[in-house]
């Protein structure tokens, strides 16, 4: 274990920007696959209609804080060097790609836009968000990334 | 330990994509014939849903000055007015003055998904000159007493209306469909103008929401019946059923009481509805739903039988389940009404009149003329021309034919699309154009030489 901190470079006043802006998209994954389900079980098409917003606000939210991220991940290579960034940087790259994708799902027409498709997508999301989120855990609360000395 | 993360990511991904390609197929070869789905037994492909839907509307750009559509041989078209604002319907009076229904759509569909904003930026592109701006929601009339083609009078008619279409007159009672009201207005004829307020007959499914806004109107023979289409309140259900009450149905008005009944429902978006001549059948053409695929589901004309369901949402062309409506009705279903002939997928027929006159060519007696207003939701443009169906026995009798055509221009962009169809006292073809904000008169090439 290194005996620094490795440093965040998007940051303001030493707060790093991107663990500030993980946990929106995060959520509205989390929401997206809770509307579906309660979409699936009720066919009430107001469910589907906050699945349609929430993954797509997702996205967009997860697109900037994948910036932030990115910015990290390449301004310092001692972050690079810790052995979860690489699955976290390539996982979250899937989630985005994976909920980019569930998005155009969801602008179909009722019932097909959730389910078996839409519904299965918002689920591996959130599965493949667990792995990246606790991979980005323990990189801040192991090894110690964007941590003032 | 980096590199086991790495490979278990890469196999989750190839997995993903393989999956949702399978649940997805991209956009097939479109070697489609569209002209298969013209006639009693269209070919129906599989039902497909896209990741990237394909959305292709022609910009609207307008007739340049000496530019008119194309007629087929034997035939001549003219401009009977131009300058006008979003017209789309056609009303010949008995005195031969032809009522001209320009109109605009509510507007009130609400922003309901981040896809309604995307949608309609596209559609704002396509109807992007459909009136300049100025005054619709109106009514204007056009006199041409002595049938040379050149109205003679042009006056507005009625105005302030609220999203018009259809029109019907029995005896001295003029009836206009808005799309949230069924209004009864005197009408005396060589009436240029009516100011009389009217008085509804009865209310119509208006907002909220209004996605199918217009009400084709049709008087019944003999005059006691008004027949209004309501269309449905979505594409698919995709607004609930909730706001599918009462609509994708034909409604049967009393005249003198306005008491109203379902006449037949199952039919997503109604228009040009007109009864045959021949057998005093009421027919309509339907615009059917959009997003399983470029060659689905065909729009069609069909008589329309009394207490008759025709499938919508639950199927299409008969027993055809639509995968995207839940709660299902096998019920329904069971007893959906196959149509009675195809206009091909996505042409957008809004208009239809008889030909019982003799001035055309006599091939174009008794059939019916369709205007087809054109695709949106298909890569190769369908529709954007006048057909003519034609008609033995009161029933479609061999392949639909192009009337009137080049309402596109050479870069595809549209310089007019057509809506409403009519016959003149004449016996000539009206067309209304409601994005070159013109009505066409088709009359036989031979005529000047007759006239003059």
């Amino acid at each position: 274990m290194a005996d620094f901190s490795p440093r965040s470079t998007a940051r303001i006043a030493k707060h790093p920007i991107h663990p500030m802006l993980v946990p929106f998209p995060i959520a509205c994954f989390v929401g997206a696959l809770l509307t579906d389900i309660a979409y699936w079980r009720s066919a009430e098409m107001m469910w589907s209609n906050f699945s349609s917003w929430l993954v797509s606000a997702g996205v967009v939210l997860g697109i900037i804080a994948a910036i932030a991220g990115l910015v990290d991940f390449i301004g310092d290579r001692n972050i690079r060097k810790q052995a979860p960034a690489w699955p976290h940087v390539i996982g979250n790259l899937i989630v985005l790609i994976v909920a980019t994708i569930n998005m155009f799902v969801h602008t179909h027409d009722a019932w097909t836009s959730v389910v078996p498709w839409g519904l299965t997508l918002s689920a591996v999301t959130v599965v493949l968000l667990l792995f990246t989120g606790w991979m980005g855990w323990a990189m801040v609360y192991r090894h110690r990334v964007g941590v003032a000395e | 330990m980096t590199r086991a993360y790495f490979r278990t990511g890469l196999t989750g991904l190839a997995g993903l994509l393989l999956a949702s390609a399978c649940a997805l197929p991209a956009a097939s070869a479109d070697d489609f014939d569209p002209m298969s789905q013209v006639g009693p037994n269209p070919v129906l492909p599989e039902p497909q849903q896209y990741l990237f839907p394909p959305m292709n509307i022609a910009k609207a750009v307008g007739w340049k000055e000496g530019e008119k559509p194309t007629v087929a041989p034997g035939l001549k078209i003219e401009a009977l007015a131009t300058g006008l604002e979003h017209p789309r319907f056609l009303y010949v009076l008995p005195n031969g003055d032809v009522l001209v229904v320009e109109s605009q759509g509510p507007g009130v569909e609400p922003v309901k998904r981040p896809k309604d904003l995307v949608m309609g930026l596209v559609m704002s592109i396509a109807t992007g000159s459909g009136g300049k701006g100025g005054e619709s929601n109106r009514v204007t009339l056009l006199r041409d007493a002595d049938g040379d083609g050149k109205p003679e009078t042009r006056s507005v008619f009625l105005e302030h209306l609220s999203s018009p279409f259809g029109v019907a007159l029995v005896g001295s009672d003029l009836y206009v469909a808005n799309t949230d009201s069924l209004m009864h207005y005197p009408y005396k004829e060589g009436d240029t103008k009516i100011t009389d307020p009217g008085k509804p007959l009865t209310e119509l499914p208006g907002g909220p929401i209004d996605h199918h806004w217009t009400k084709s109107l049709v008087a019944s023979p003999d005059g006691s019946l008004l027949y209004v289409g309501v269309g449905s309140n979505s594409n698919i259900t995709e607004n609930g059923m909730q706001a599918e009450k009462n609509r994708a149905a034909i409604w049967e008005v009393d005249r003198a009481t306005g008491r109203w009944r379902i006449f037949a429902d199952g039919l997503r978006n109604p228009n040009g509805l007109t009864f045959e001549p021949t057998t005093g059948a009421l027919w309509a053409v339907i615009n059917e739903r959009d997003e399983l695929g470029p060659d689905l589901v065909p729009d069609y004309m069909t008589s329309v039988k009394d207490g008759g369901f025709y499938g919508w949402p639950y199927s299409y062309y008969g027993q055809h389940i639509d995968p995207r409506v839940q709660p299902q009705r096998p019920d329904l279903v069971a007893k959906a009404i196959m149509p009675d002939y195809a206009l091909s997928s996505h042409v957008a027929p809004l208009g239809m009149a008889f030909n019982t006159a003799d001035s055309l060519p006599a091939k174009y007696k008794g059939g019916a003329f369709v205007g087809e207003h054109g695709s949106w939701d298909r890569d190769k443009f369908n529709g954007y021309k006048v057909v003519f169906v034609p008609f033995k026995d009161g029933k479609p009798e061999g392949k639909a034919e192009d009337v009137v055509t080049g309402f596109l221009d050479h870069n595809l962009a549209a310089r007019g699309r057509p809506v409403g169809v009519a016959i003149d006292k004449s016996g000539a073809l009206l067309i209304a154009d409601d994005v070159g904000n013109t009505v066409w008169r088709v009359t036989p090439a031979q005529q000047t030489a007759a006239v003059k």
